[in-house]
């Protein structure tokens, strides 16, 4: 149960990029077309959910254990980094056609802030192994679930007469605003 | 209004000739008239200030928007005084009037227009000027009125059963003494309105009916009492007016059982669990975010074509 | 190229928020007053000056194929000290920013002049275009700032500048707030440059 509601915390009513506002680049970037954004969403929670689970080591065993509170953003970023080439490499066998449309997006879930953020929220929450599993899932579905909507509603953007300076990143902004203030309606959920 | 299937470039309204959509659009006007009679009756001139207040605003704020954005002004089509009325529906009776004025130029301008105008719009605009209300004056949006006399404070039916647990008989419900937004008042007159806009064929059955009957079925497995909850609160409104929008709903006919079973499901989740007493507006806002989605998987196949 | 262009560049012509749509993460967050927009701004620019300067400096001696993952060590380390140094003298500030000093890591802005711009030139343009960049990344931040702060609070850097007839906006200082008031200011700020010809890159 509790498992659950850190799950539908961190994907519905603390959704990273609605709610944290972590993730907003790739947000803006990437959410054109709905399959795209589904992959980006796929790759990103693939990234969060391994990188939670490493993170986690890396701050009881190795930060904590020697003392090294200081080294926490180096040693996160470059764990974060290590993930992401992996996860390329894997896409790359897996799919060819889905590395070519992840293009440049891949390498870019290095610098995706809801990765680091992932991360530095672990320690601060105190979550165990398994909570901190179920933490990154849940913000990688909450992203994926926030990208695709997004995708879904620029697709048909497309055919809209939107007044020229609204065109691209303001309306894109705004229609997240939307978003959020719809989100909003899960508020003080979350003491099931 | 076509049925989904073929060469869809746009979405709904799919206007042949404005005509069309002008008398959808006065007869929805039509169809909020007893509602809106019976608001101003229990709520006093107040109610109706607001009423003229939203319109006036919308009408004004649609016209400006168009001309800055040089297209046609379109405002004798009747939507942007559906949207005014729409709103009003759901203020307190006694909101300052210049919060109404903000609740509908955001309505008009960010629901509506920066999208393109009618047909582009994604949430339904009038439910985003509420949100937009709600969020940003939380204490005047959720201050309520008893009926019938003036300036006394009162909760509503929702917020008595889920902060106090306190029922309110269905009379009152139904027939209008509760206190509540302009629309909540009275379940009759929603339902007149409603049942108006359903025998003309303006509306879809498949909306209400998934959406009402989703609430009854799962709020009768919580063992909450399933005709409360239908009578009580923005919900008969919410199924009938907000969720029939035919520009932010699904085009489909399987879309729109989606749209519906999701939106009580919602309206169940937010009122039991969440932190608001009442979630009509979020649950249709949030299925409005769906339904991009929901058009696009749920287009019928084309006889002939080989599925993916 | 001249030490100046490079410089005022940054300030709005390639204004790394409002054209370049970079560092949107800690804008949206920490805007919703105007002493946090100023303090992440004055934090972002601090390493966007030390890394850059560290980065030009190192650009012959790291290795092409690992540049990033360098180049963002030497970020972090940046930011480590940025981050000590606030909690030390500025606990507050520090405290209200939270989880965003650390995240001044990824932000797009400052590993995409590192490494598009200071290792490709010498040093004292890398210090010009960091200090461009910090400078007009600082101000849009401390503008969008103050817009929220006055509609959110009626206060611009904590001085009431709104009467008491003023109701406060709650939604400025949520989320949806945020979004919607980056979205409008962009849009107005493509108003105003739009009689100029620079592209405005969807990052």
């Amino acid at each position: 149960m509790e498992l659950l509601l850190v799950f539908l915390g961190a994907s519905i009513t603390n959704n990273f990029i609605l709610a944290r506002f972590l993730g907003i680049c790739p947000f803006l970037g990437v959410s054109k077309e709905v399959p795209t954004a589904f992959s980006m969403g796929l790759a990103t929670t693939f990234v969060m959910t391994t990188s939670a689970m490493v993170v986690w080591f890396v701050q009881t065993f190795i930060l904590e254990k020697f003392g090294l509170p200081y080294l926490q953003y180096v040693a996160f970023i470059l764990v974060i980094s290590a993930f992401v080439q992996l996860t390329e490499m894997a896409v790359r066998k897996i799919s060819e056609p889905l590395y070519k449309a992840l293009g440049i997006f891949l390498p870019l879930i290095t610098t995706n802030c809801a990765i680091l953020g992932l991360a530095l929220l672990i320690p601060l929450k105190g979550y165990s192994f398994i909570e901190s599993t179920i933490f990154g899932f849940g913000a990688g579905v909450g992203f994926t679930l926030a990208m695709v909507l997004m995708a879904g509603m620029r697709e048909r953007l497309a055919f809209a007469d939107v007044p020229e300076p609204l065109q691209g990143a303001p309306m894109t902004l705004i229609i997240a605003g939307m978003m959020a203030m719809a989100f909003m309606g899960f508020s003080g959920m979350i003491a099931m | 209004m076509s049925k989904g299937r073929g060469l869809i470039v746009t979405t709904s309204p799919h206007v042949r000739d404005e005509d069309s959509v002008t008398k959808i659009m006065y007869n929805v006007v039509l169809a909020l008239l007893p509602a809106l009679i019976l608001a101003v009756r229990t709520f006093g001139l107040h109610a109706l200030w607001l009423i003229i207040t939203c319109s006036v605003t919308a009408l004004a704020s649609e016209a400006l928007a168009q001309k800055l954005r040089g297209v046609k002004v379109t405002i004798n089509d009747g939507s942007a005084l559906v949207t005014a009325l729409l709103l009003a529906m759901s203020l307190p009776p006694n909101l300052p009037l210049w919060v109404a004025v903000v609740g509908t130029v955001v309505a008009i301008i960010l629901g509506k227009q920066i999208f393109g105008g009618l047909g582009y719009n994604y949430f339904n605009p009038a439910l985003i000027g509420r949100a937009f209300l709600l969020a940003s004056f939380p204490v005047l949006m959720t201050t309520w009125e008893k009926p019938f006399v003036d300036a006394q404070a009162q909760a509503t039916p929702l917020g008595l059963m889920k902060m106090e647990g306190v029922a309110t008989p269905y009379s009152d419900l139904f027939m209008g003494s509760v206190s509540g937004s302009l629309g909540e008042v009275s379940a009759l007159a929603i339902l007149i309105g409603g049942l108006y806009l359903l025998y003309k064929g303006y509306i879809d059955w498949r909306i209400p009916l998934s959406y009402l009957g989703t609430v009854v079925i799962f709020m009768t497995i919580l063992g909450e009492d399933p005709i409360f909850h239908l009578l009580a609160g923005s919900l008969l409104a919410g199924a009938f007016f907000y969720a029939t929008d035919m520009v932010t709903t699904p085009i489909t006919k399987k879309g729109r059982w989606i749209f519906g079973i999701g939106a009580g499901i919602l309206l169940v989740l937010i009122r039991i669990f969440g932190g608001y007493p009442e979630g009509v507006l979020y649950s249709i806002i949030l299925m409005n975010m769906f339904v991009p989605i929901i058009d696009k998987y749920t287009v019928p196949t084309v006889f002939g074509e080989v599925a993916k | 190229m001249s030490l100046w262009k490079e410089f005022a560049k940054g300030l709005w012509d390639e204004n790394p928020v409002w054209v370049l749509l970079l560092g949107m993460c800690p804008l949206l967050a920490v805007t919703n007053t105007a002493v946090n927009g100023l303090a992440m701004g004055l934090a972002t620019a601090f390493v966007l000056l030390g890394g850059g300067i560290v980065n030009s400096l190192l650009k012959n001696v790291i290795p092409h194929k690992v540049r990033i993952p360098c180049y963002i060590v030497v970020i972090a380390t940046f930011v480590t000290i940025a981050d000590y140094v606030m909690a030390a003298y500025f606990p507050e500030v520090h405290k209200l920013l939270g989880l965003f000093i650390p995240l001044i890591v990824v932000n797009c802005l400052i590993l995409g002049r590192s490494e598009s711009f200071a290792t490709q030139n010498p040093v004292h343009y890398a210090i010009s275009d960091a200090l461009g960049m910090g400078v007009g990344f600082t101000w849009a931040l401390t503008f969008l700032g103050i817009i929220r702060e006055i509609f959110g609070f009626g206060s611009i850097f904590g001085v009431q500048v709104l009467g008491d007839w003023f109701t406060p906006w709650i939604i400025a200082v949520l989320p949806a707030g945020a979004f919607l008031t980056m979205g409008i200011v962009l849009a107005i700020f493509n108003v105003l440059k739009s009689g100029s010809t620079s592209e405005a890159e969807c990052h």
